[in-house]
């Protein structure tokens, strides 16, 4: 079995794959396995099955060890580019660290696809300037690249997203001027909110981003208040001394290579936008191609954790390697993860993802 | 006027009253005892598995807002740093005649000092008073957040959860 | 959102604007593949990895229609860049 993306998922998948008696192959494109938990220096939330209380980058250190220690083959500064029927992946290694990147063709009997997701873009005069960058990408920068993006912040988008690169900004020593949010409420948790705002950041709510000022980098933002008629109040027309812009303005399934391997794709708005169909064992429409982590839809960690142990499950047992407990693990897992869908930030997702497995039911074939 | 959780980002008074993890008056009067902010439905339990003497309960489901037993908490302040979401303090009203204790987690660098006269603030990070940092406790329990106590007139007691960052390089 | 200006870029690898993705709707283009035909949005370095929501959302504006209408531009390998030297086999130098 090969798993694309030693992200949460996919390490998840790997670990329980391999633990069943599958050879598994984890590739990555990055120098670290972890994915986006390399990034995560707070404590999780969730529940303690999933190591809540934990920051998120040593999850992603003890979920490597358990993978290799598992005995999966990982390789890392390995891109697959491509993926052909068979399945068979084109892989290119060593481009980030080498200059002698070589191509691997390899041929798996299953595929976990857990290439994770990618930030959403603004656009507003200005938005091409050097210093507007995504939320996550200033969050690679200072907790992994130890760089500090700037020194003065705004960042546009109040969902967890935007909450946590704020307060992990102030941490690595810069100011984040203001929070500005579209919405008339903050997206993300209120813990997360409070946070930030004893640390003395302003939330602006029904705010936007009109413009980006600046020669040839940002040297200021220009932000405004709507009413309720989404007509901009010109009295709140106010403009910020910033050189750096964060947009937190959401994820999108990276859903490229699931694409190119024939899945099909289902719109789900609230899930991030187009994404792979699949079925309530992470299988696709494509025979022996499975889904995990927010490809097959945005969450979080501990929902790409569970999806990816039931991928990787749900593959396990369709080669008859499942072992006598796979059905009720299967349903301990879908347990642990409806359980993760709950209370009124959870159930719109669970709504979406049951359309989601509902169609896929009727178009993935068990693998 | 506060406008509540979801639009100033921080909870209201009434919010966290009616919320089961905010202490009555009367055992505020008692000594110290664990505040638990956290007003909204959320699927995060740590703080249940924190207590020692199980005086903090969420159950099932996971996304049930936790509930103190004012009675069996002692205020120890072993939660304050394992709450990932930074929501719960330690306030101590009887500290001394004049002045109440307020307890809580700190994850910048870097730290205050003991003896520290600090800046503290409220919910909404505005300066409300002067501060006398009691104590810093940061034991591998906690995992890198440090959790500070300080002292603050009687009156600030319900407004302080906080204290302004402490700006620019220190050694030793 | 605000209102766009035809002088806005989009896709900033192949430094297209919002007037040349209008004018393509204009002359025909109903769906993202026919707005990257007519105007090489999406076809830069990062293959629409940061412009295709953006184009899916004046898409969907101009001719009012639900976003969810608008599929994204067929994958093509490679999906990520790669060397010519990769791409053959042979050792990159």
């Amino acid at each position: 079995m090969a798993v694309v993306g030693a992200g949460p998922a996919g390490l998840a998948a790997a670990i329980e794959a391999q633990k069943r008696g599958l050879n598994v192959l984890l590739v990555d494109m990055n120098l670290k396995a972890g994915g986006q938990l390399i990034k995560q220096i707070h404590k999780f939330f969730g529940s303690h099955e999933h190591r809540a209380g934990t920051r998120g980058i040593d999850i992603a250190r003890d979920l490597y060890e358990e993978a290799v220690s598992s005995g999966v083959e990982v390789w890392l500064d390995a891109a697959v580019y491509a993926i052909y029927p068979g399945p068979v992946l084109e892989i290119a290694r060593g481009i980030l660290a080498t200059r002698t990147a070589s191509k691997e063709m390899v041929h798996a009997s299953r595929v976990v696809l857990a290439t994770g997701a990618s930030e959403n873009a603004v656009s507003f005069p200005g938005w091409t300037l050097p210093g507007v960058m995504g939320a996550g990408a200033a969050q690679t920068m200072i907790n992994v690249e130890r760089v500090l993006p700037g020194k003065r912040v705004l960042m546009v988008g109040s969902g967890n997203v935007g909450l946590i690169v704020t307060y992990q900004l102030l941490q690595a020593g810069a100011e984040v001027v203001a929070i500005v949010e579209v919405a008339p409420k903050i997206g993300g948790y209120g813990v997360h909110s409070a946070k930030v705002r004893r640390a003395g950041v302003p939330i602006l709510t029904s705010y936007t981003v009109l413009r980006a000022f600046g020669d040839r980098q940002v040297e200021g933002a220009e932000i405004v208040a709507y009413d309720e008629h989404h007509n901009p109040i010109e009295e709140t027309r106010q403009f910020l001394d910033v050189d750096t812009i964060c947009i937190a303005a959401g994820l999108k399934p990276y859903a490229k290579l699931a694409a190119l391997a024939g899945c099909e794709l289902i719109y789900s708005p609230v899930l991030g936008g187009w994404m792979p169909v699949h079925d309530e064992n992470m299988h696709t429409s494509v025979p022996g191609i499975y889904v995990a982590g927010d490809l097959a839809g945005v969450e979080e960690a501990s929902t790409a954790l569970e999806e990816g142990r039931l991928a990787g499950l749900s593959a396990a047992e369709s080669l008859g390697k499942g072992g006598p407990d796979a059905a009720d693990e299967k349903e301990s897992i879908r347990e642990r993860l409806s359980m993760l869908r709950i209370g009124p930030f959870g159930k719109a997702r669970a709504d979406a993802k049951s359309e989601v497995i509902k169609v896929g039911e009727k178009i993935c074939r068990a693998g | 006027m506060p406008r509540g959780l979801t639009v100033d980002g921080f909870p209201t008074e009434e919010e966290l009253k009616k919320s089961p993890g905010y202490p009555s008056e009367e055992r505020f009067k008692r000594g110290p005892v664990a505040v638990v902010e956290c007003v909204q439905e959320i699927p995060c339990n740590p703080c249940e598995l924190a207590c020692p003497r199980k005086a903090i309960q969420v159950g099932v489901p996971i996304t049930n807002l936790p509930r103190l037993d004012e009675e069996k908490c002692t205020g120890c302040g072993i939660c304050v740093a394992r709450c990932p979401g930074l929501a719960i303090f330690v306030v101590d009203k009887t500290y001394s005649d004049k002045e109440a204790s307020v307890s809580f987690p700190y994850e910048y660098v870097p730290l205050p000092r003991e003896g520290d006269v600090v800046l503290a603030v409220d919910r909404a990070g505005s300066v409300v008073c002067d501060g006398t940092v009691l104590r810093i406790s940061n034991p591998k329990r906690n995992d890198r957040t440090a959790v500070v106590t300080i002292a603050v007139p009687k009156g600030m007691a319900d407004e302080v959860r906080g204290i302004a960052r402490i700006r620019g390089e220190r050694i030793g | 959102m605000s209102v766009l200006d035809d002088d806005l870029i989009i896709c900033r690898c192949e430094e297209i604007t919002v007037g040349e993705i209008k004018k393509a709707i204009r002359e025909g283009a109903r769906d993202i593949a026919g707005i990257r035909r007519r105007t090489r949005a999406g076809m830069g370095l990062c293959q629409g990895r940061t412009c295709e929501s953006l184009v899916l959302r004046i898409l969907a504006r101009e001719l009012d229609e639900e976003a969810g209408r608008f599929h994204p531009n067929t994958a093509r390998p490679p999906v990520l860049p790669v060397t010519f030297g990769v791409l053959a086999g042979e050792p990159d130098e």
